[in-house]
């Protein structure tokens, strides 16, 4: 089937230069809290909104609750760094443990559309091995299902966002809908340095426009890919997901912040959600809920929704609930060359290698990492300057020579582990409900693979003219809290993502993912939540 | 340290983001030429706190008071997020919410400076101000009067260059537009400019390598 007959967002978005729908979300269906809908989404983000969609497309009636704003580019974005700070989450969070990982800009969307906003825009795919790792490497663990039982749902979201990209080798080996976008300096450099060393590197994958799909334009390469995509060209839930739940019935309540699943003390059933909105403390009735908040917000919800039957959070019983929070680890590394670089020209997601992915046998670690262009702007890049101790006039001396400078970032895949989970902090936010503290510490095969990508890094920039390389330790993406297993004693929730405590609450955000190999998430959080509305929808009907 | 020699200034000769304001959208132009305005008057920091993180800013960005009429407002640009609640949304579990942290911080400073110099920092001589700040850098994983210096330092470092490189005058320095929207780039790739870009007029003079 094609795209538009199943998904028709990009014709739904204006062709005049203006981004956003008004009359669509003007007219939208609006459910009245008393009603007892089909379903009520948590989260209008990655996980969230294509639920909505795919929900709204099979009859249901659906809406989805989401604390942040409904956003229209044209007048709540910007093509400016500090002036984005609105797009990230920033409520407060207690970060702990020996490793540390900050939130915000870096991990933690706010609003319809969530972290796609202002994610790079990487939509690889997981690789099989992805999904045994306990089995075939002894590390992390092993899903509940299989990468052949999530392709489908990968091939639709592909041609869904839609992605461009060389043919890619990797994994399952597989070609993009869209030609692979012509790369910027920094993209040249990766792929020059790469070549000289005999490691393969392409060009993709990412959901950009490389011409039109529907209403949505080509890409300017304004580089403000992190920033939310004023020009459409990006894929976000918000321009490929949202526009045709919208116009299948579904309601998307934006400013809603959720505090609490209420859940029957007899029954053990959902029935619905409390929320505030405008001051104002409400309840949406429904017949089923999905929480998709992401890996800190998931586990914060259910926690807080302790109840009589639920002492201890909601579905955790087994103790498992805000477990084996994932991040991977993010190692940064530059190099210096004469010529300009000028690595903001261009999208920063441009170049990926996954050649070193998988467990190699003659390392001393197990798994592995890819390596990417990242591309940071000059704040971003000021942070990468000042972690090698520069300040005062050494600082803006380095500064000054931002546009001789190339950018790579791994991806390492940090192993899942118990003690690496969110819990309640003392402290309260401004709607009076605990924040979340999120304790992490890295084990001795995380610190091994982010040494082992930092030095592939400095040979690629070397062997492409570098004269000088230098390196931050960072972290990227989020996934896990609330993982899918075999049984309640391992995880939350089952292989479609319905929880095992609560048979009419389903989780279908990155929280569910037991692993995390050393691919962007964003494509696999859509593919996951895709596979359980088919579930779903082929139940009802 | 002089104002001629420093080693970035002169590398875009010509170079003004501003000249490229008509050309952006009027969303963005406003967010980033209110930049430019005068400050606002401070909001969050008390008097002695304000002496204090103004000297403390300026000395973390370089400005030195020979950059005129090209200063950077930090000291105002970090009090108005502040005073917002503008945090980046985390705090580490062993400091104070970021607030409060940096009142905390700036009290330890200037009990500092008092020590060495017998003045608050802000009436420090710039090579005791210089120190007491080196001082907590190299702390490192140490503790700082009761508090993890790293974190300190993350701290103040953090607002400090978020809010000068958020800077039309900073951009202008390290050659970048700002920006980008609706025109983009059409020039990519190593060694290509466009028509409003300027090339580094030293590009060999890698001022890391001749200072190292």
């Amino acid at each position: 089937m094609n795209v538009r007959a199943r998904n028709e967002s990009a014709w739904l978005l204006p062709n005049d230069g203006t981004r956003t729908n008004h009359r669509l979300r003007r007219d939208m269906r609006q459910f009245a809290d008393s009603d007892e809908i089909d379903l009520v989404i948590v989260g209008c983000g990655a996980g969230g909104s294509v639920m909505l969609q795919r929900l709204a497309r099979a009859g249901w009636r659906v809406a989805a609750l989401d604390a942040g704003p409904f956003w229209d580019p044209d007048t709540d974005w910007v093509s400016d760094e500090a002036g984005s700070h609105h797009l990230y989450w920033t409520d407060p969070r207690v970060i702990a443990g020996s490793d540390p990982v900050p939130m915000g800009s870096n991990n933690s969307g706010r609003g319809v559309g969530g972290s796609m906003v202002h994610y790079a825009g990487y939509t690889p795919r997981f690789h099989p091995s992805d999904f045994a790792t306990n089995t075939v490497d002894g590390v992390g663990a092993d899903w509940p299902l299989s990468y052949p039982e999530l392709r489908p749902y990968y091939e639709q979201i592909e041609q869904e966002l839609p992605v461009a990209g060389e043919r890619w080798p990797w994994g399952d080996p597989h070609g993009y809908p869209y030609r692979p976008h012509p790369v910027g300096g920094n993209g040249e450099v990766f792929l020059r340095g790469a070549g000289k060393l005999g490691i393969t590197a392409k060009v993709g994958p990412v959901a950009i426009v490389n011409g039109r799909f529907g209403n949505r334009p080509h890409c300017i390469y304004r580089g403000f890919c992190l920033q939310g995509c004023k020009v459409n060209a990006k894929a976000s839930p918000l321009i490929t997901h949202v526009p045709d739940a919208l116009a299948h019935g579904a309601e998307v309540r934006p400013d809603a912040m959720v505090t609490q699943i209420a859940v029957d003390s007899r029954t053990g059933r959902a029935l619905g959600v409390h929320y505030v909105t405008g001051g104002r403390e409400r309840f949406q009735r429904a017949r089923m809920v999905a929480v998709a908040g992401y890996s800190i917000e998931t586990p914060r919800l259910l926690l807080n929704s302790a109840s009589s039957r639920f002492p201890e959070g909601l579905c955790n019983d087994f103790d498992q609930v805000g477990r084996y929070l994932m991040v991977q680890g993010a190692p940064q590394t530059a190099g210096r060359f004469d010529a300009e670089v000028r690595m903001y020209k261009a999208p920063p997601p441009e170049v990926s290698t996954e050649a070193f992915y998988e467990t190699d046998a003659a390392k001393d670690y197990k798994r592995g990492f890819s390596i990417q262009t990242v591309s940071p702007l000059p704040i971003t890049w000021a942070e990468h300057v000042a972690a090698q101790g520069h300040w005062g006039p050494a600082l803006r001396e380095y500064m000054s020579d931002y546009v001789h400078w190339s950018c790579l970032g791994g991806l390492c895949e940090f192993l899942p582990r118990p003690e690496n989970r969110v819990t309640l902090a003392g402290e309260k936010d401004s709607y009076g409900l605990p924040v979340a503290r999120f304790s992490y510490s890295q084990c001795d095969n995380d610190r091994a693979l982010a040494r082992a990508a930092q030095s592939v890094m400095e040979g690629i920039l070397h062997a492409a003219g570098a004269d000088e390389v230098i390196t931050i330790q960072r972290y990227a993406h989020l996934v896990g809290g609330a993982r899918m297993a075999e049984d309640e004693q391992h995880g939350v929730v089952d292989r479609y993502g319905r929880s095992f405590a609560v048979p009419n609450l389903y989780i279908t955000d990155g929280s569910v993912l037991p692993t995390q190999g050393s691919a962007n998430p964003a494509l696999t959080i859509m593919a996951v939540a895709a596979r359980t509305a088919h579930h779903l929808a082929a139940g009802l009907s | 340290m002089s104002g001629g020699g420093r080693g970035w200034d002169g590398r875009f000769p010509g170079f003004d983001v501003l000249d490229q304001a008509p050309h952006w959208d009027r969303v963005t132009a406003d967010v980033v030429l209110a930049r430019t305005d005068t400050p606002t008057a401070v909001k969050f920091f008390t008097e002695p706190e304000e002496a204090c993180a103004r000297a403390l800013l300026n000395l973390l960005t370089g400005q030195d008071g020979h950059d005129g009429e090209l200063a950077v407002p930090v000291l105002e640009m970090v009090d108005s997020r502040l005073a917002a609640g503008e945090t980046d949304g985390w705090r580490y579990d062993d400091m104070p919410e970021d607030g409060q942290a940096w009142r905390n911080t700036l009290v330890l400073l200037d009990a500092d400076a008092r020590q060495l110099s017998g003045t608050a920092f802000a009436d420090a001589p710039p090579a005791d101000q210089a120190r007491l700040v080196q001082a907590v850098q190299d702390l490192a994983s140490g503790n700082w009067h009761g508090l993890p210096a790293a974190h300190v330092w993350s701290l103040w470092t953090r607002y400090a260059c978020t809010a000068f490189y958020a800077h039309p005058f900073a951009w202008a320095e390290i050659g970048f537009p700002g920006p980008a929207y609706p025109r983009g780039y059409k020039n990519t790739g190593v060694g290509k400019l466009e028509p409003f870009e300027v090339g580094d007029a030293h590009p060999s003079e890698d001022p890391v390598r001749e200072g190292a």
